[in-house]
């Protein structure tokens, strides 16, 4: 890297975090001969970019759009991290908190709220979404987020190397990756099901009510739900798509009674067509696997010794 | 010389034309046949209309189009000339013919490219014919040698540079009878001169005859190697005086001469001409690629045939006259019938139009399978090369039946004719029950009796021309006849094959190269010089085997053969420093005594290969003479056995192992017994093979066969008794199945399944749980999930409280992704193994699909991918393993295969992101689809195969479709009644089969199409895979990065590679184990903090056995398994999760199996994505964790990367390296 970019093109700051550098990694990275003298003049940096999010939104007002966060960010080490920044302006800016941010992509797609409408709270942060490695920093008013942003701008302007905030990963101990195998604990997961399946229920009950109490449309016309009909998914919810692994297979239309009875051979123009046809047929085979033949010797594939 | 000057094309096209203007060569052949008029032209208009009513069905059901309408021939006839201008009738007549008379239009379309292919060049032909007339003339001055003693021929030869290449024994010096040269009939022989020659890339030899006056010869001759000694040093003043010829024509400064054993025959040896490079005379053909067999025949007819029969003897050893002489007077009778049969032959020809073709074929044919004209006595295939081809084709041309009604017709094509060959060779029995007899009679006025089969066999394979008293196929060897009859069934059957296009496995792919993929099992056998066998080669066994190679040859066959029975399919003996080609300064070869390096390959028969006993006659009667040759045979290994029925029978008990196969212990045992005591037999490849199995830790296990299914039944035993307490559960809704879909119910986890071995990835072995329908399964997938747990719950809760001995726990699975509440009831049994149960409602499917409908554009191929792993896992996967589970049974070796074949990928880090089901469809290739090969019968072979294809399969165009069927017993109608008609197809299928049909395979293909017309290149789905149980062949390789498939396909080139340039051996078979961590972009080595190989079930490989150290049960508190459990999995997981977009990481699936000694070894590898390797345009949606470069670019952070690395997995993490 020659120059300093502070920004990028489309608006965002580039703020890099210095890392505290593995020694592993180093070590990795050393090859005889090749001297320390590039690792110490520049340390390893993650560097997020960052930019004023506009929204309409109620929810996502004051918020900071960040690009790359770095692993296992929380709320928590992000304020610590940005601390240092502002600190270097001497400006206050007061964080409230991080949205959207999924790190393993965990919540890339929600079946529930894509199979049925039952169980959704409604909230936008359901269907909202952001891109995978960004989320949002919200500040608690909009004077937080300008004295946040300035101190960022200046920040990124800084080109010494050692007046970069630092930034600490949290590594997790061998419990925590030994820990997904343990079990669920009963009681637990009892609970959790019974509250869920009660939640569940009630909404279905309420859902029912609704269909069943008659639903009128704009043309004024009643909608008819049979009396064991529970929900509108069905009607709402249609599967449009057909299986995927169905998707080449060729419909064969099942022949009518007409065709079955009609007779295929009864007047000579009949047989005649059906020679012609069957004959055309035999030529059209026989060109198309000349054609084969010409590709398969393009490719030579008749090498027998090959 | 006017005739001289014919061009080639003449030479080549115009057959008949051939005999009134050929060149002296071949007038002086073929002269004959003029005279004879035997040369008419078949007529092939109109009247003659191919009579071929028997073979009407042979138009093929294949071609849809092409559907005959037999009922009006005529009209169409009609039709067809009056029809639209623009088919011509022509093209419509080509067309319909081919569909006729040719498997299907392709397949005569391929066999003409082929048969394009595989003639010798025009101007190869006419160069080579330069110096044959050359070599006419020159041949013309040698000068005559007056009848000359014996001490004289040797004076004539001391001092000179030829050698006479006298045969064993040499002529005693008190012989009375003289030597002498006088000028030969010249004539061209052989398949060159019938114009059914082919190119071989290894040379074309063509067979120049010269015929012995009979003014040389007494009629007594034809005894105790008179006639061949006299030949030898007729040879011998021939080429002497030749090279004298040649250097006065300055011919020999590019010619290279040399004595050759035709056929491998040691009594008769003849000159082979051939050519150096360079030099600019007209007359070097060294860049046609042929060499020039000059052999020297016996006069036709002059001795008498009655006493050259092949139960006469003809070599008197002191009084003896009785024992028979079949090679001697073979090699006696057919020096002077090759005129004969090239007469014979060409007479056929004439009448035949397709003749010439279907010699081609048969020729191509047999070379790929390693057959040839050779003498297969003196070890190797052979016997049966084309020229025997041809003259069973001629044979079958005139009867052959067992009424003498005829196999072939004159009007058959090439496909038929050669169909009808293969069929011939495939159903009777020319060895042990019938042979085939036939007249090669040249005159075509008598009336003579036509060929046929009779069903009585000489134990010996024949074909007796009753013309010539010749048996064809003496040269045979019944184990080289069997090979045949094997490769003939195969090839039939292929033949018969509607639903594929058998072409290239028939005909264009060479079996011959790579022996290790060729047989099963390679033994080395070291003879040493001093041995019993080679005292055992007494006078009569040198006048019976004529030299001490057949001889040696013969025993160990024999021997190999008795020993193994049923246990293999075919054996071949190759002696190591065979040598058939001498210089002419030399008698003969240097080593013709050295037998003591010798190969064997085997084809095993799976089924039988590794049984323990073998059984031996009853024994009713003590003195019974089968019992007692048993006795004799086995020696002391023989013991008496009483079976389960009862009976006592003389038999010979084995020990299986685990590392090697019964079938070497028993070749060993037999060797040293019969042949010499200290016979040395090495089988290095399979040992080393076995030993890569994973062994389980077992009682016993290195003693157990590698077929040995033992540790399986247990878990299944283990699953049934669960499943019926489940059954008796009293539940909500009673349980309407419980389907094992685990891969240790198939047979198919890489480690056994070993009791309390938690460690083990595949110790909780899959199970669906159906309950009864019911209309009230929430229409919500979350609630949908939850309530399927409410029910595992109630079914924990039961079986806690009926069968206490069972412990259980809850944990979630992540098989289905973005569905994270699906929660499996995992049970742990008394006796050791773990089942986790997962429930399968009939509402899933709807919810999953109903989710791709609802789901924004940019997320649907997400959403089916979700999907089709539903689909996978719990749809189709019951069905997988049923289908599996019964091939498995079929194909007894399939499971070690696999069980290698997963171990292979997992020491290459592919493993993990293939799923089972893929792997498993890959390595069933070999075994279902094995053509032209056999099914893989050990496991070397096996796994061989499977990287063979994998390094040839071009999945961007070619699909792997697969008919998921047990191995096919094609019914060949063995009564000899089936031989009767003319009638060529197979009677395919019992009915019980139900191997995939035309429209099916269309089905498949067009899916195939399809895919590939969106995705050309194969970026999103590489390996289509399919078969009945999954037409659209993406149900289990949707999902696999790229970089990883092409991976797989490189490491399978390698490794094919460097089987095919340096064997099997140690350090090769180590090598293609042993993962190249150099092609990553970087390797992140990980440490476990406990060895997870015992708990694995994994034996140390050095065989050391410490049972104790086996876990004997589950911890009291079971959340203290996940101590033993592997966490650089869940490491590797989150990685792959977090830079999904950027990188692919890999790591061994099974540390226990190849995490080094110890198994708390791991590495995780990545591969940056090609797109991430150069700077590339910032975009807020990106997701890579990148540094700026310039205002718009940025590059991947590599450094930033490795250090989250670092910091994830620190505790795990011992080292980087960086490529």
């Amino acid at each position: 890297m020659t120059s300093h970019i502070d920004s990028m093109k489309n608006g965002f700051l580039a703020i890099p975090f210095k890392l505290n550098p593995s020694n592993k990694v180093k070590s990795g990275l050393k090859r005889p001969g090749d001297e320390e003298t590039q690792t110490i003049a520049r340390p390893p940096a993650h560097y997020m970019f960052m930019k004023k999010h506009q929204s309409k939104s109620e929810l996502e007002q004051n918020c900071l759009f960040l690009v790359n966060l770095p692993l296992l960010t929380h709320l928590e080490n992000l304020k610590k991290g940005l601390a240092q920044i502002f600190e270097q302006s001497g400006s206050v800016a007061h964080i409230s908190q991080l949205l959207y941010h999924d790190e393993f992509g965990l919540n890339d797609v929600d079946l529930s709220s894509l199979t049925s409408d039952l169980m959704s709270t409604d909230s936008p942060e359901e269907k909202r979404f952001t891109p995978r490695n960004t989320a949002l920093l919200q500040f608690v008013d909009s004077a937080s987020l300008e004295n946040a942003w300035s101190s960022l701008r200046k920040y990124s302007q800084l080109s010494e190397p050692s007046k970069l905030a630092n930034w600490t990963f949290e590594s997790p101990s061998m419990t925590t990756f030994v820990n997904f195998y343990k079990p669920l604990d009963s009681e637990y997961l009892k609970e959790d099901i019974y509250s869920h399946m009660a939640l569940f229920e009630q909404r279905e009950q309420q859902a029912q009510e609704e269909v069943q109490s008659s639903i009128v449309d704009e043309d004024g016309f009643t909608l008819v739900v049979g009396k064991n009909t529970k929900n509108l998914n069905s009607i709402r919810k249609k599967i449009l798509n057909k299986n995927p692994l169905l998707k080449h297979e060729k419909v064969v239309k099942p022949p009518t009674m007409v065709d079955k009875k009609a007779k295929q051979d009864f007047y000579r123009f009949q047989i005649r067509e059906k020679k012609k046809q069957e004959i055309s047929e035999l030529l059209k085979k026989f060109k198309q696997d000349q054609e084969k033949i010409k590709e398969m010797k393009s490719k030579k594939k008749f090498n027998p010794y090959g | 010389m006017a005739p001289l000057k014919r061009s080639a094309s003449e030479s080549t096209y115009s057959d008949t034309s051939l005999p009134s203007q050929g060149g002296p060569l071949l007038k002086k052949t073929l002269v004959e046949d003029i005279t004879a008029g035997t040369q008419v032209p078949r007529s092939t208009g109109p009247g003659s209309e191919r009579d071929n009513g028997a073979t009407k069905g042979e138009s093929d059901d294949e071609d849809e189009g092409g559907t005959e309408n037999e009922a009006s021939d005529d009209e169409e006839q009609e039709k067809r000339n009056t029809g639209g201008p623009a088919i011509s009738a022509q093209d419509v007549q080509v067309a319909r013919a081919t569909a006729e008379l040719f498997k299907s239009n392709i397949f005569k379309l391929q066999i003409d490219e082929l048969l394009q292919q595989i003639k010798i060049k025009d101007s190869h032909i006419l160069r080579v014919e330069k110096f044959l007339h050359k070599l006419y003339d020159t041949i013309q001055k040698v000068p005559e040698w007056e009848p000359t003693a014996l001490d004289d021929v040797e004076s004539y030869f001391k001092g000179k540079i030829v050698a006479v290449p006298f045969a064993d024994p040499k002529p005693a010096p008190t012989v009375q009878y003289k030597f002498g040269y006088k000028v030969p009939d010249v004539s061209l022989i052989g398949s060159f001169a019938l114009k059914c020659a082919t190119y071989d890339p290894k040379g074309t030899s063509i067979d120049v005859l010269l015929t012995m006056p009979s003014e040389l010869f007494d009629k007594k001759d034809f005894l105790n190697f008179r006639c061949i000694h006299k030949r030898s040093v007729y040879l011998a003043y021939f080429t002497h005086q030749l090279t004298l010829l040649f250097d006065e024509e300055h011919l020999s400064d590019f010619l290279q001469i040399s004595y050759h054993y035709f056929n491998d025959d040691p009594l008769c040896p003849v000159l082979r001409i051939q050519c150096k490079p360079g030099g600019s005379s007209e007359y070097n053909f060294y860049k046609a690629n042929f060499s020039i067999n000059i052999i020297v025949g016996f006069p036709h007819g002059f001795f008498d045939v009655k006493k050259l029969l092949p139960n006469k003897n003809c070599i008197r050893v002191q009084e003896d006259k009785d024992t028979m002489t079949p090679l001697y007077n073979f090699s006696v009778l057919s020096s002077s019938t090759h005129e004969h049969y090239l007469k014979f032959l060409y007479k056929t020809k004439k009448q035949t139009e397709a003749f010439k073709d279907a010699c081609m074929l048969g020729r191509l044919w047999l070379t790929q399978r390693g057959f040839s004209s050779k003498s297969s006595h003196s070890g190797g295939l052979g016997g049966f090369g084309s020229f025997e081809f041809a003259v069973l084709m001629s044979a079958l041309l005139c009867g052959g039946g067992v009424n003498g009604n005829k196999i072939l017709l004159h009007g058959f094509s090439s496909y038929q004719l050669f169909k009808g060959i293969m069929k011939y060779l495939a159903t009777m029995d020319l060895c042990s029950d019938g042979h085939l007899q036939f007249y090669s009679d040249l005159n075509p006025s008598s009336n003579l009796p036509t060929s046929r089969y009779l069903a009585e066999g000489f134990q010996t394979p024949t074909i007796f021309d009753k013309t010539t008293k010749v048996n064809i196929l003496t040269k045979m060897s019944v184990t080289s006849y069997r090979t045949l009859q094997l490769y003939a069934r195969e090839t039939f059957a292929l033949l018969s094959d509607l639903t594929k296009d058998q072409f290239s496995s028939i005909f264009l792919i060479n079996l011959d190269k790579y022996q290790e993929v060729k047989y099963d099992m390679t033994f080395d056998l070291e003879l040493p010089t001093q041995s019993v066998i080679v005292e055992k080669f007494g006078p009569t066994e040198k006048i019976k085997f004529v030299s001490l190679e057949n001889f040696v040859v013969n025993k160990i066959t024999n021997v190999a053969t008795i020993a193994l029975g049923e246990r293999i399919k075919s054996l071949q003996v190759n002696i190591s420093n065979h040598q058939n080609s001498f210089s002419v300064t030399k008698r003969r070869p240097n080593n013709t005594s050295d037998v003591s390096n010798i190969r064997i390959h085997v084809l095993i028969n799976p089924n039988e290969s590794e049984k323990l006993v073998t059984k031996g006659p009853l024994n009713n009667d003590e003195n019974n003479s089968e019992a007692i040759s048993f006795r004799t045979f086995w020696g002391k290994k023989s013991s008496l056995r009483r079976f389960k029925d009862g009976s006592i029978t003389n038999s010979c008990v084995w020990t299986t192992s685990a590392s090697e196969p019964v079938v070497s212990q028993i070749l060993s045992y037999i060797f040293k017994l019969h042949l010499a005591e200290n016979a040395k037999l090495s089988n290095q490849t399979s040992k080393q093979f076995q030993d890569l199995l994973p062994l389980p830790n077992l009682p016993a296990s290195s003693s157990m066969s590698i077929l040995n299914l033992g540790s399986f039944f247990n878990v299944r035993k283990s699953f049934d008794i669960l499943s019926g307490h489940l059954f008796k559960l009293d539940l909500p809704l009673s349980i309407k199945s419980v389907l094992p879909i685990g891969p240790a119910f198939r047979y198919t986890t890489t480690c056994q399944p070993v009791p309390f071995a938690y460690s083990n990835p595949d110790f909780l072995q899959d199970v669906i749980l159906e309950f009864e329908s019911s209309p009230k399964w929430p229409d919500e997938i979350t609630s949908l999930e939850k309530a399927k747990t409410a029910f595992l719950l109630k079914v924990q809760e039961r079986l806690e409280s009926t069968n206490s001995e069972y412990k259980t726990f809850f944990a979630r699975d992540e098989s289905i992704p973005y569905n994270l509440e699906v929660v499996t009831l995992n049970i742990l049994t008394p006796d050791g193994y773990g089942f986790k149960i997962r429930v399968l409602t009939e509402r899933d499917e709807v919810l999953y699909l109903r989710a791709i409908s609802n789901a924004r554009h940019e997320v649907k191929p997400e959403l089916e991918k979700v999907f089709l792993k539903f689909t996978a896992k719990y749809l189709a996967s019951a069905r997988h393993t049923r289908t599996f589970e019964n091939l498995a049974h079929s194909f007894p070796l399939f499971p070690p295969v696999v069980r290698l074949f997963k171990k292979w990928l997992d020491s290459h880090l592919l493993l993990s992101h293939m799923s089972e089901e893929l792997v498993e469809l890959i390595a069933i290739k070999p075994f279902v689809e094995s053509a032209p090969y056999f099914v893989p019968g050990s496991l070397e072979n096996g796994f061989l195969k499977i990287i063979k294809y994998l390094s040839q399969w071009n999945w961007k165009e070619d699909p792997l479709i697969l008919d998921l069927v047990r191995p096919e017993e094609l019914d060949l109608g063995t009564e000899i009644g089936s031989a009767n008609g003319i009638d060529l197809e197979a009677k395919v299928g019992d009915g019980v089969r139900d191997n995939l049909s035309v429209s099916q395979m269309k089905a498949i293909q067009s899916n195939f199409t399809t895919l590939r017309k969106v995705d050309p290149q194969g970026l999103n789905i590489q390996f289509f895979v399919a078969s009945r149980n999954d037409p659209s062949g993406i149900l289990y390789s949707s999902g696999i990065p790229l970089p990883i498939a092409t991976r797989l396909t490189a490491l399978a080139k390698v490794a094919y590679n460097l089987i095919q340039n340096h064997g099997l051996n140690k350090q090769t078979v180590d090598l293609l184990f042993t993962p190249a961590f150099k092609d990553y972009d970087f390797v992140v080595k990980v440490e476990m903090p406990t060895s997870l190989k015992l708990s694995s079930g994994v034996l140390e490989a050095g065989g050391f056995k410490n049972l104790e150290q086996q876990q004997t049960a589950f911890p009291k508190n079971l959340s203290q398994m996940s101590e033993k459990m592997d966490p650089s999995f869940q490491l590797v997981k989150y990685l792959n999760m977090k830079y999904k977009n950027s990188i692919v990481f890999s790591s061994h699936r099974y540390p226990g199996v190849n995490g080094g000694e110890k198994g708390d070894q791991n590495v995780i590898t990545g591969l940056i994505r090609p797109t991430f390797k150069s700077p590339l345009k910032f975009r807020a949606n990106m997701d890579a964790n990148v540094l700026p470069v310039s205002g718009e670019q940025v590059i991947l952070n590599k450094e930033a990367i490795f250090n989250e690395i670092a910091a994830f997995g620190n505790e795990l993490i011992t080292g980087f390296e960086f490529n």
